[in-house]
This record gives C-alpha cells, sequence and structure tokens, in this order.
C-alpha cells in the first residue's frame, strides 16, 4: 500500500527527469550564466581580500571559504525550479485540472516534480561551478561539511519549494504571482545569504535574519560545507522547524483555495 | 444502479465587474465590485450503469462547469451530487481511481515524451498490477493501433494520433465511469468515426458507462442513447436520442433518385410543407414538415409526375436538431427579457 505510493511518486520524480533531456539549450544556457555570474563575483571578493594580505580572514571566511561558499548558494539558487510561474500557468490556462483528475496529491506530485528537477540542476550546477572555483581557489575541504550537503540539501529543496509554493497557491485567488516571487527571490539573494554569507552582515541584521526562514535555505548547507559541519543538529533542527511550519501554511493555503478554484477553459 | 445522481447541482460564481476606461480600473482597485453568474442552476440528473449520455448546450449553457463538479475539481455552491456512490469534491481522490476522463482541449500526455512514458506514469499513479497494466497497456495498443507512434515525442504526433493516445491512455484503469468533453474536435471525419467506434466498442464490452458533451452531431448520434439538453445552467430536454429527433424535430428528409426516362423535376409544383433541398442532378431533396403534409402524401404526388428509380426517407441530422433547440431557446430567452423590461 505504502510502497504504491511511493511508486507513485518516484514515477513522477522519473518522468521529470527524463522531461528534462528536452531541455538541454535551457540547462547549456543557465550553466554558462552560472559560470558567468561566478567569475564576476570570484573577481570582486579577491578584490575585497588582497587588501588583507595573504590567509586574512573577514569574519571566520577566508577568500577561498567565501568562493566555495559562493559556488554552492549559486548552484542551489539556480537549481530551483520555477514553480510560481508553472502554477500560475496551469491555474490560467485550466490545465491544472488534469492533475487534479488523477489519484495523486496536488501538492505531493509538484513536489516530486520539484525534487527530480532540482536535483538534477544541481548536480550539473555544482560540477560546473565546481570547476570554476578549482581553477580559482583549488580544491574545497571535502569531509563532513561537504557531506552534510546531502541532507541539509534536501532540507533546502524542501522548504525552498514549500515557500515557493505558498505564494504560488495564491494564484487560486489573483491572477498575478509574479511580484510576490519576485519579493520572495530577492529576499533570498539578501537576507537569505545568497550573495553575502549572514555573518558578515551587521549584528542587528543577523539578529532579525535569524528568525526568518529564508537562511535555512541557502546559508545553511553553504555554511556548513565550508565550515566543516559543525552546526549540522542546529541547521537540520531549524530547517525541520520551518518546513513543518511552512507545510502547515501550505495545506492552509491549499484547502481553502481548492474550494474557490475555477478551472479554466472548456 | 444509478452511477450517478445529482439534485439541485449548482454552481454560481462571482465576477469582478469593471466599468471601462482608466478611472474605473483604478476605483476598482479598493472599492471591487461584484456580480453573481450563475453557470448551473439546479440540474437533477441519474445515469444508469451502462448508458451512454450526451450532454449538449450551447457555448457558456454550463456543461463544462457541470462536469467538473462531477469529476470533484470545481466545488458546486449548492446541491448534491453522488457519482459511483462518492461525493466528486469531497473524495476526489477515491473517486479518480474510477472514473476517466478526456478533455478534448486539454492533454494528459507529457508534450515532450512518448506516450509510452505518460502510459507508464499513469500505470503507478493508478497504482496498476504491473502484469495486468502490461495486458492491458498491450490491448489497447492493439485495439486503437497506436503501435507505430508509441514511442514519438507527443508533439510529433497528429491531433488524431494524439487524441487516440489521450483515450487509450483514459482507459488503462478500466474506469467505470468515462467523461469526454468534445473528444473530437478538430478531428477530420474518418478519424472522428475510428474514435467513436473505440468508444462505443469498450461501452459494450466493459459496460464502461460513457458521459459525453460535444457539439458533434455524429458524436451523440453514433455513441448515445440519451440525451440531456442543457440551455442557462438547467436542462431544458432529457430524453432518447431517438426520441430527440422524432418529437422535436419535426422534419423528414424525402431524397428520390429519378429514372432516366423521368420528366425534370426542377419546375414540379410542391405541395405546402414540402420544401426543396439542394441536390445532384437526376435528384430530388425535400424537407417535409409532418404537423403540414404526410411523407405518403408527398410521395404520391411524386409518383404522379415522375418517374422514380429510388427513394430514401432519413431523419434529419443532429446538427439540425440541435440549431432548432438552441435557435428555440434564444427566443424563449429574448422573451423572457422582453417580459422583464420595463
Amino acid at each position: 500500500m505504502i510502497a504504491a505510493k511511493g511508486a507513485k511518486y518516484a514515477a513522477v520524480v522519473r518522468i521529470t527527469l527524463k522531461q528534462q533531456t528536452a531541455y538541454r539549450m535551457d540547462f547549456l544556457m543557465r550553466s554558462l550564466f552560472l559560470l558567468l555570474i561566478l567569475y564576476v563575483f570570484m573577481q570582486l571578493w579577491s578584490a575585497a581580500y588582497s587588501g588583507q594580505g595573504e590567509g586574512a580572514e573577514i569574519a571566520g571566511f577566508r577568500l577561498k571559504d567565501i568562493i566555495w561558499y559562493l559556488v554552492l548558494t549559486e548552484a542551489f539558487t539556480m537549481a530551483f525550479p520555477q514553480l510560481c510561474t508553472r502554477i500560475e500557468e496551469e491555474v490560467k490556462s485550466g490545465g491544472i485540472a488534469v492533475r487534479l483528475l488523477t489519484p495523486i496529491s496536488y501538492a505531493g506530485y509538484q513536489y516530486a516534480s520539484y525534487l527530480g528537477e532540482a536535483a538534477l540542476r544541481f548536480v550539473v550546477n555544482l560540477a560546473c561551478g565546481s570547476l570554476i572555483g578549482w581553477m580559482l581557489v583549488g580544491p574545497p575541504e571535502l569531509g563532513a561539511g561537504w557531506s552534510s550537503i546531502a541532507v541539509l540539501g534536501l532540507g533546502s529543496f524542501t522548504l525552498a519549494f514549500l515557500l515557493n509554493l505558498s505564494i504560488a497557491l495564491c494564484s487560486f485567488w489573483v491572477e498575478e504571482t509574479r511580484g510576490l516571487e519576485f519579493i520572495l527571490q530577492k529576499l533570498q539573494f539578501t537576507v537569505g545569504g545568497m550573495l553575502i554569507p549572514l555573518d558578515l552582515m551587521p549584528h542587528w541584521l543577523q539578529q532579525i535574519c535569524a528568525w526568518l526562514p529564508f537562511q535555512a535555505v541557502l546559508y545553511f548547507p553553504a555554511k556548513s560545507a565550508v565550515s566543516g559541519g559543525a552546526e549540522l543538529g542546529a541547521y537540520v533542527a531549524q530547517q525541520l522547524g520551518w518546513i513543518a511550519v511552512m507545510a502547515a501554511l501550505c495545506a492552509w493555503i491549499y484547502s481553502r483555495g481548492i474550494r474557490r478554484l475555477n478551472a479554466n477553459g472548456g | 444502479m444509478n452511477v450517478l445522481e445529482t439534485k439541485g447541482l449548482r454552481k454560481t460564481f462571482r465576477v469582478k465587474r469593471k466599468e471601462p476606461g482608466f478611472a474605473a480600473s483604478l476605483r476598482s482597485l479598493w472599492a471591487p465590485s461584484w456580480s453573481e453568474k450563475e453557470a448551473v442552476s439546479g440540474i437533477d440528473l441519474a445515469v444508469e450503469e451502462g448508458e451512454t449520455i450526451a450532454f449538449l448546450g450551447p457555448n457558456g449553457a454550463g456543461k463544462s462547469t457541470t462536469i467538473k463538479m462531477l469529476t470533484g475539481i470545481l466545488h458546486p455552491s449548492g446541491g448534491e451530487a453522488t457519482v459511483l456512490g462518492h461525493v466528486p469534491w469531497q473524495e476526489r481522490k477515491q473517486l479518480a481511481y474510477r472514473i476517466g476522463t478526456v478533455f478534448g482541449q486539454k492533454s494528459q500526455l507529457w508534450y515532450h515524451l512518448p506516450p509510452s512514458d505518460t502510459f507508464e506514469l499513469m500505470s503507478r499513479i493508478y497504482e496498476l498490477d504491473r502484469d495486468d497494466y502490461r495486458r492491458r497497456r498491450d490491448l489497447l495498443i492493439e485495439r486503437f493501433e497506436l503501435g507505430p507512434y508509441l514511442d514519438t515525442a507527443v508533439r510529433r504526433l497528429s491531433l488524431g494520433e494524439r487524441m487516440r493516445c489521450e483515450i487509450a491512455c483514459s482507459f488503462l484503469h478500466r474506469p467505470r465511469l468515462l467523461f469526454l468533453d468534445e473528444p473530437t474536435i478538430g478531428l477530420d471525419a474518418m478519424i472522428k468515426e475510428r474514435i467513436r467506434e473505440l468508444i462505443a466498442e469498450l461501452n459494450r464490452e466493459e459496460g464502461t458507462t460513457v458521459f459525453l458533451t460535444s457539439h458533434d452531431a455524429g458524436d451523440i448520434e453514433r455513441l448515445c442513447r440519451r440525451a440531456v439538453v442543457i440551455h442557462h445552467g438547467g436542462i431544458m430536454v432529457d430524453g432518447s436520442v431517438q426520441r430527440l429527433k422524432r418529437d422535436i424535430l419535426r422534419y423528414k428528409t424525402v431524397a428520390v433518385r429519378l429514372a432516366e426516362s423521368s420528366p425534370p423535376a426542377e419546375l414540379l409544383p410542391l405541395p405546402p410543407g414540402a420544401r426543396r433541398l439542394p441536390a445532384d442532378a437526376g435528384q430530388l431533396r425535400l424537407s417535409v414538415d409532418l404537423t403540414e403534409i404526410g411523407v405518403e402524401q408527398v410521395l404520391q404526388g411524386l409518383m404522379s409526375t415522375l418517374a422514380i428509380a429510388d427513394v430514401t426517407i432519413e431523419d434529419p441530422p443532429m446538427e439540425e436538431v440541435i440549431k432548432t433547440l438552441f435557435a428555440r431557446g434564444r427566443d424563449e430567452g429574448v422573451a423572457a427579457r422582453e417580459e422583464d423590461a420595463p
């Protein structure tokens, strides 16, 4: 019984992966863009560190740490599928009806599809990013830190999915969710620690970030990887906490939204 | 046994009303004005197991809205419904295992992948037994002649090929009740006919109840024994397709093939109630209004003046039936509105 339910979602992951092979161009473009961004930021950080002398640290980060931190946050960010666009499109076109007509949970279906796509993209992004990181600052310290990505990465994808889902589900009420998605993305870039590790931010801002879910998506796995995984337990606990909160919120939004959904089109 | 029952099923939508103009747009930002639109206004329906039922109505009559409520996608504003013992909008997933749905305008196939991948996905989603699934799939592939394009990406298939895959896909899990919403829209005549045959076969052999909406008279005539016509959100007619044609449309078409020795029929005077229809050379086609004159009287008149090789008497095509019904509905609608006016 449970095996059959699992097989259902595994099949969604499989078909999503297969579907990705149809988007090879998109993959290539994303990877090239990733290389460009990383190159620019690496130049920037190199300049910032060059005034500090050999082996200098800023808030506990050496140049090498910060570059690998960036490689990871970028690899994650660019792996996240466009969930809002997808759900909004399904609601507008009425394509959501086809999903609702099969015996599968709508959110579960989206989650399986999200995970499949994100995992594949992440692996490709990480390979590209590592290439340039390796060339500029040398290999990272693989070990407990990097292996913690396996756990924190899954939490990161899950929480990113739920944050986006909570916004995407608003398309049951409003025509456009892109504005909200834009805000969420920019929060991720800043208070989520994508561009700059939170440790480098002013103390008061760090205090605020600690109470927000955004740091659990990008900052936790990237920081854990470059700092040897020292805080793994605390990070996992916080991720799980936020996942529980966001899952409950999404379930509530969905249960209300589905009642007033008008699947468009004949 | 009824597989589907509704009582007073109703759906109203709240639509935002917006007056034209920029100022009105701004105003509607903080003070939107809403109006209620009644899409379905109280439908009572009972469908027995194994029936083939056509659900007809002009655009905007509430056909799709009703199907969406019966399949559990849409929550009604009032009334009750049970489909195979489930309340659709409360038990959507349980119901989904036992019904199939084909929307002519929405695809369930994965666009960039071959149909075989979607079949595989569906077999998992419906939790089909592996061996049973393979047998069923192979049977449907053979029946629907899908072999040649099973492994071609859906985006490369023609509409007809795609529709056959869609319908085969919705038969994989042996649904007890099949909803078809415009399944033959945009297809050419031969493919249409083939799809109708396939659906009719599965209805016969597996006892699948078929609930069909279509604009195509052929779909209804070939597939359905019962017709329900809805208009302005309510049921206008509920009866057999045969009776619908007989009672509502009082016309017969008389087609006559003339013998070579026959005098020309062009200038033949016609009795009241008979009307000439366009016909090929050497033929005569008449539309006869049965309330004014009997077919035999018309024939007698023809036989006294013409040499006749062959005669056929036909029911009018379903298109005519629907057109007449809709025209009548429209007239009544207009009349009702005029009464409302001060």
